[in-house]
């Protein structure tokens, strides 16, 4: 999978771009041929596929494993949901504040975990451990500050309406709207993740995962790096979540927790954690199935442990998830090498 | 007096508890260098061994004795499908092994239902009154376990053939396979001893907690701040530290606020314990 790391050819368009446009362009295209369920439900997988995105340029370009990214994901949801409760009766628009503070707070949150760990050298699996604990300490937060945060029940959240001064105002309360504003985030994030991760910066993590001491040797400033990625990483679960939070209406401690977290690395891990978006549309296949095959009754029991054999033989035989496998089937495999993380 | 007789008490039962819970990723950290996530899975597995096997009529030791054979096998059985394969490869095994508590957390589930089960105290009757302190007659008996199986892993550890095998192992795994030692078979031994000294922790402590699929999972993250603040390798000393260090600091910040504040600042002064000892506080290298 080393595809990613190579400079792109002036002029000429990846596979990978390819990919990514026939499936933004299938999603622009799913509210026009349905309606119900689908486009009620899918803007949240998209959501979902963001938050899985975080994870995927940290780990797979940073080889950095987090298990903490709901925690971030609940930073933004909470965000969006107390900024629009509480901030009325002013002139801008408080779910655009909302987001900010949920995207800024995700990032910022990160930004200094990753500082205050990386600076001291600390290894990956204290890491992977004080990630996990993020996600308990932040999970336990919200659940028992429940004045504010609504505790177990959760915290209601109002759809957002769009406005643009006085000229324009949609309510974004039907499924259809909301879908395409969704949609109209999801892709730039998407864009702007692959540029910067396919530019100078994307090029220095991922020298940074192939080999630590040679960039620190080179004069890289390896921890500002490491924490850099992570900050971005956070900031985009933080954009995941409160966009998520407006959507299904709520913010909830499930959202927050160590289980919600482990979600995220196994949607990561099936679809590709070399490939943004093999991540997001593992993250949308994976939570679809997830939901689908839940809802029936003989096997709702059993879906969890059969995703759980999934990952394993992912993690023993497909390391690059789908994204490698298409890539393999593609004639693309001759350039791959396992990374090793 | 009285209160500070207790917190003392108290303090010292949560930390050989703790230990007793911790001991298996210890020894499975430590020596083999797999960050055991299946651990918390593991502790489950051994409880829900033990309200089985207690439920079929068995007394309780032989219970506990063989729900830490059954795990131990479930882990031997684990290390030899997956996890042999990928030693030196930090990040697949724990990968790997949070897919077991993935899987594990699953069969559980589907086999033994998830209603909360409770296992009766063996020992029962009440506490016994000291004037000063009211001595709970099962932790202690806990308390004094833990302290007896980490030294009698010590012991075997330093004083034996088997135990200088071990730390040859660990210390220089070619130079010990090139003198002849079967570094597979010594570490099959190692993650099968781990393992079942974490299905032990869960059947003994199991009449202490409810009994339910994700009780060790707030173990696993305890334990691993154990096993990092007392030093990894650092078997006896360091897991004694560790958890005096974590279930003490619960003990005495739960006298100052409720119990999940508690928790939480704990979580945090362990990162923070990390972030400037990364090696352990009980580790001199």
């Amino acid at each position: 999978m080393t595809a990613e790391i190579q400079p792109a050819r002036r002029g000429v368009f990846r596979r990978e771009d390819v990919a990514a446009l026939a499936v933004f362009l299938l999603l622009a295209a799913i509210p026009l041929a349905t309606s119900g369920y689908v486009v009620y439900i899918l803007p949240q997988y998209m959501l979902l596929g963001v938050l899985a995105m975080s994870l995927a340029l940290l780990w797979g370009h940073g080889g950095i494993v987090s298990f903490g990214q709901a925690a971030f994901f609940a930073i933004g949801a909470y965000a969006m949901g107390l900024v629009m409760k509480h901030l009325t009766g002013m002139a801008i628009n408080s779910a655009y504040v909302g987001i900010l503070v949920g995207t800024v707070g995700g990032g910022v949150t990160a930004l200094l975990i990753g500082y205050f760990l990386f600076s001291a050298g600390v290894r990956a699996a204290y890491f992977v451990v004080a990630t996990l604990a993020l996600s308990i300490v932040v999970e336990q937060t919200v659940k028992s500050f429940s004045d504010i945060t609504g505790g177990w029940n959760g915290l209601y959240v109002d759809r957002m309406t769009v406005t643009l001064g006085s000229w324009l105002e949609l309510s974004l309360f039907d499924d259809a709207p909301i879908y395409y504003v969704v949609l109209a985030v999801v892709v730039p994030v998407y864009v702007i993740a692959t540029a910067l991760m396919r530019g100078r910066f994307g090029k220095i993590v991922v020298g940074i995962r192939e080999n630590e001491d040679r960039m620190t040797a080179l004069g890289f400033n390896v921890p500002m790096y490491k924490t850099l990625v992570f900050g971005l990483s956070g900031l985009l679960a933080g954009v995941a979540g409160s966009f998520y939070a407006t959507h299904a209406q709520f913010a909830h401690p499930v959202n927050a927790g160590v289980l919600f977290s482990t979600q995220v690395v196994i949607w990561v891990a099936i679809g590709g954690r070399h490939s943004l978006l093999g991540s997001f549309v593992g993250a949308i296949v994976v939570a679809s199935l997830s939901n689908y095959l839940s809802s029936i009754e003989e096997i709702q029991n059993y879906w969890p442990l059969v995703m759980g054999l999934i990952f394993i033989a992912v993690i023993v035989l497909f390391r690059g998830g789908l994204a490698g496998l298409v890539e393999k089937l593609a004639g693309k495999g001759a350039h791959g090498r396992a990374a090793g993380h | 007096m009285e209160i500070l007789v207790s917190v003392l008490a108290d303090t010292v039962l949560i930390t050989l508890v703790l230990a007793f819970a911790a001991f298996g990723l210890a020894i499975i950290y430590g020596l083999t260098g797999v960050i055991n996530m299946g651990h918390g899975a593991m502790l489950t597995l051994g409880a829900y061994f033990t309200w089985w096997l207690l439920d079929q009529g068995v007394p309780f030791v032989p219970t506990v004795l063989l729900s830490a054979l059954a795990v131990g096998l479930v882990g031997l059985a684990f290390e030899h499908l997956l996890i042999r394969h990928f030693y030196g490869r930090p990040f697949d095994t724990l990968l790997l092994t949070w897919a077991f508590f993935l899987v594990t957390t699953e069969v559980i589930k589907i086999v033994f239902g998830t209603d909360f089960r409770n296992v009766a105290d063996p020992i029962g009757g009440d506490p016994v009154n000291l004037g000063i302190y009211q001595v709970p007659t099962y932790k202690t008996v806990v308390a004094l376990l833990a302290l007896a199986v980490v030294a009698g892993t010590a012991l075997v550890f330093f004083k034996t053939t088997l135990g200088v095998r071990v730390r040859a192992m660990t210390q220089n795994r070619e130079m010990a396979g090139l003198l002849g030692l079967n570094v597979a078979a010594m570490y099959k031994l190692v993650f099968g001893f781990g393992a079942a000294m974490a299905g032990l922790a869960g059947g003994v402590i199991a009449p202490m907690f409810a009994v339910q699929p994700y009780m060790g999972d707030m173990f696993l993250v305890r334990s691993f701040f154990v096993v990092t603040i007392g030093g990894i390798g650092q078997l006896l000393a360091g897991t004694l530290f560790g958890s005096f260090a974590i279930g003490g600091l619960e003990t005495v910040l739960a006298l100052f606020s409720d119990q999940v504040i508690a928790q939480i600042a704990v979580f945090f002064i362990a990162v923070i314990v990390l972030r400037f000892r990364p090696q352990g506080v009980f580790s001199g290298r």
